[in-house]
């Protein structure tokens, strides 16, 4: 019994750090760009049909494979942010936030396009992906523990303390900063505050290709499923750990992996996505800065 | 034109039902030289017996369950073969994965059968039900 | 009228119901990802009408109709204060609540021989009240496009009343309305309940139409595509969404020559359009220049 809990939680913590990459990336993009990318997902996936398409075709090693789905990502990513999010920059911040809504309703128009794109690249409902590491799980003692899940885990930590670090020490960051405090007022003092967006953008998809690349050696598979689910858990952790926060995004997205892997085993799946959804629809009804806002008073919620 | 269609309908709908019978299908699709166009056999039988219904108007639509309506597939007019109560439609769907194969039978009967198979290069098979949950839509995480 | 055509004007007519009700919540400033989860209320609601209950349609209609309107006014009262993004995921979680919950739902008799009712994953076959009744596919069709026509016109004097500008006032800016006196909680709780109904009666329809729902038929594109159309043929009339409805389905969707590449042109299409129509086609601007054009043509 005991034995189960502990799994179950390790198992959650490693499902859940599949989810904070994915929330990282997400909520860079909302919290410097005030803006939700519902491309995210697919542009991911994009990376992920590339890789297994060098897969298909030429059976390249796992650092080939990373690479192509990071760049992937980033690709798609950019052509997403050149169409969907460039061109509302500077429309209206105001009350209805018009440029939000266009830039939404256009990555989700993009959603479609390049879900598309994927399925007709590669048109088979799922195809094999090679794992990261091609051994039997890790086991500690009573409990097994997977590689790919351990490297997520080390890759969602790097990748918060790497941002973190950018965002406090280099000029970069400095940039980034200045223009979520007042993008205006940046742009005053000469910041080029479209290259900044740009730049945090294919950051943002970069870090979801890494996702990506992970998500699927673990899953050993790639369906046109990747998409909308990688979108879905990116936008439902960051909402749980609190908008536009990057400790938060990590926090958020290994509360829903734990959250989801106890209820799978008590209740069976379609109760374990029930009940996340319960949870993120009470915190948002009660709480909407988030769990990681519970814990840091002075984290204002992003709004 | 309107009121008079209304009132058709209103009249239509104090009649007396049963208008239709409920029937039962199998098919049986094979892929084509062309991609995702498919040559399909449908037996269609009453529901209780199991008896072949012949001399029935069979036309084949086909829809995605994920997203209603927004797949028009182009129904299809199938036509009778020799075995009795077997009719021949060639469809073209517009990806692979699992459509709910919508047959409208007219004629002596009427019904509206919907059945679920799964599409890939191979043809179709019957689709096993129960929705996905992980990120790859069935099975296991 | 071939069968083909007249699939997809009925379809046109089911989807308009849906961005429909995207469109009243949008007017009113609220961006829902979830009115697929009403129009699955319908669906359910009035098959179980008329499949196990035996009511007649129009009654089945009105049941559906109210349980869409309760659903909408459980999920809008503990999601007022939210805007934005925190409500649009708000309502997602929600509806994707009511789909699984659609999953969990079993309720079964046995109706002449068959064993009819929702059946969890499975679906709820057998809804074949139009069916039985020599309905023809014509007939439907009419039906469907005469409530629209009704849905329209009623919206249309709606835009005409106090209660449209107020509509219309608090979308735009809430404040200001709550400065005006305008009770902006319970407009926009009476707004989702409007909107869950008129989903519900799309939802109600599509279910005696296709014979046959299940809890798959209402995920999240059901829904993102409905708030797609509003916001693409516009914000400024309820003529909007019915634009957005006929360009992809009726325009992209049926051509042959685009079959294929429906949703890359039509993405495309929309992420272009929405660079220089940031509020849609038939936005209020272009609205308001068109009754100004007929108004001075009444006039001189």
């Amino acid at each position: 019994m005991l034995v189960d809990l502990l799994q179950n939680t390790l198992d959650g913590l490693m499902l859940g750090s599949a989810y904070a990459l994915l929330a990282l990336g997400f909520t860079l993009i909302f919290g410097v760009l005030r803006r939700a990318n519902l491309a995210y997902g697919p542009a991911i996936m994009l990376g992920a049909y590339a890789a297994t398409w060098v897969h298909l075709q030429f059976h390249a090693g796992f650092l080939v494979l990373a690479a192509v789905t990071i760049a992937g990502a980033a690709l798609a990513g950019a052509y997403v942010e050149r169409l969907c999010f460039a061109p509302h920059a500077r429309r209206g911040r105001g009350a209805g936030d018009a440029g939000a809504i266009a830039s939404m309703v256009g990555s989700f128009a993009l959603w479609m396009q390049l879900e598309e794109a994927a399925t007709l690249w590669l048109p088979k409902h799922l195809y094999s992906f090679p794992p990261l590491y091609d051994g039997p799980p890790l086991a500690l003692g009573p409990v097994t523990l997977r590689v790919e899940y351990l490297a997520m885990l080390a890759a969602a930590a790097l990748a918060c303390l790497g941002l973190r670090r950018m965002l406090a020490r280099t000029r970069f960051g400095l940039a980034v900063r200045a223009v979520v405090d007042q993008a205006d007022a940046a742009r005053l003092a000469g910041i080029n505050v479209p290259r900044v967006f740009m730049l945090v953008f294919a950051i943002a998809s970069a870090l979801g290709g890494l996702a990506g690349y992970l998500i699927v050696a673990a899953h050993e598979q790639v369906t046109p499923m990747l998409g909308m689910w990688s979108t879905l858990k990116g936008m439902i952790a960051m909402m749980l750990g609190g908008l536009g926060s990057l400790p938060g995004a990590v926090v958020g997205g290994l509360a829903l992996g734990l959250i989801e892997a106890h209820t799978q085993w008590l209740f069976g799946p379609q109760y374990r996505d029930l009940i996340a959804y319960l949870i993120l629809f009470a915190l948002l009804a009660t709480r909407p800065s988030g769990l990681w806002a519970l814990f840091r008073r002075s984290d204002a919620p992003a709004q | 034109m309107m009121i008079r269609v209304l009132l058709a309908a209103a009249l239509a709908a104090l009649a007396a039902p049963a208008l239709a019978q409920r029937l039962a299908a199998d098919l049986d699709c094979k892929p084509t030289k062309q991609a995702l166009v498919y040559d399909c056999r449908i037996a269609l039988k009453e529901s209780g017996s199991g008896k072949p219904v012949s001399g029935a108007e069979v036309s084949v639509g086909a829809d995605m369950p994920s997203m209603p309506m927004a797949h028009n597939v182009r129904p299809a007019k199938a036509a009778p073969t020799k075995q009795p109560g077997e009719y021949a439609a060639r469809i073209e769907l517009e990806m692979h994965g699992e459509w709910a194969v919508k047959l409208r039978v007219g004629g002596p009967v009427r019904d509206q059968l919907i059945l679920h198979y799964e599409f890939d290069e191979k043809g179709a098979k019957r689709a096993m039900r129960g929705a996905g949950h992980g990120p790859h839509g069935a099975k296991h995480q | 009228m071939d069968e083909y055509t007249l699939g997809v004007l009925t379809n046109m007519g089911l989807f308009s119901f849906l961005a429909l009700s995207a469109y009243l919540l949008l007017v009113a400033g609220e961006m829902s990802f979830g009115q697929q989860a009403f129009f699955g209320v319908g669906a359910y609601a009035a098959g179980i009408g008329t499949a196990m209950w035996g009511l007649p349609l129009p009654l089945a209609v009105l049941f559906a109709m109210a349980a869409g309107a309760a659903a909408a006014w459980l999920v809008g009262l503990p999601t007022l204060r939210l805007r934005g993004l925190y409500f649009a995921m708000a309502t997602l979680a929600a509806a994707e609540m009511f789909r699984i919950l659609f999953e969990l739902f079993h309720y079964q008799r046995t109706i002449d021989g068959a064993l009819v009712g929702p059946d969890g994953t499975q679906g709820f076959r057998g809804i074949r009240w139009v069916l039985e009744r020599g309905i023809e596919q014509e007939s439907f069709l009419a039906l469907v496009w005469a409530l629209v026509g009704v849905v329209l016109v009623a919206l249309a004097a709606l835009e005409r009343t106090r209660l449209g500008a107020t509509l219309r006032m608090v979308g735009e800016d809430p404040e200001l309305a709550a400065v005006l006196g305008v009770n902006v909680g319970r407009v926009k709780l009476a707004v989702a309940a409007a909107a869950g109904a008129l989903a519900a009666l799309g939802g109600a329809l599509y279910a005696h139409h296709n014979t046959y729902v299940e809890p798959r038929n209402f995920d999240i594109m059901l829904g993102v595509h409905g708030l797609a159309y509003s916001l693409i043929g516009g914000l400024g009339t309820a003529l909007g969404p019915l634009l957005g409805v006929a360009i992809d389905i009726g325009l992209l969707e049926s051509t042959r020559i685009f079959q294929q590449y429906r949703m890359i042109v039509f993405g495309g299409l929309v992420a272009v359009l929405l660079i220089f129509r940031p509020r849609g086609l038939l936005d209020e601007v272009v609205v308001n220049r068109i009754a100004g054009a007929l108004r001075h043509r009444r006039t001189t």
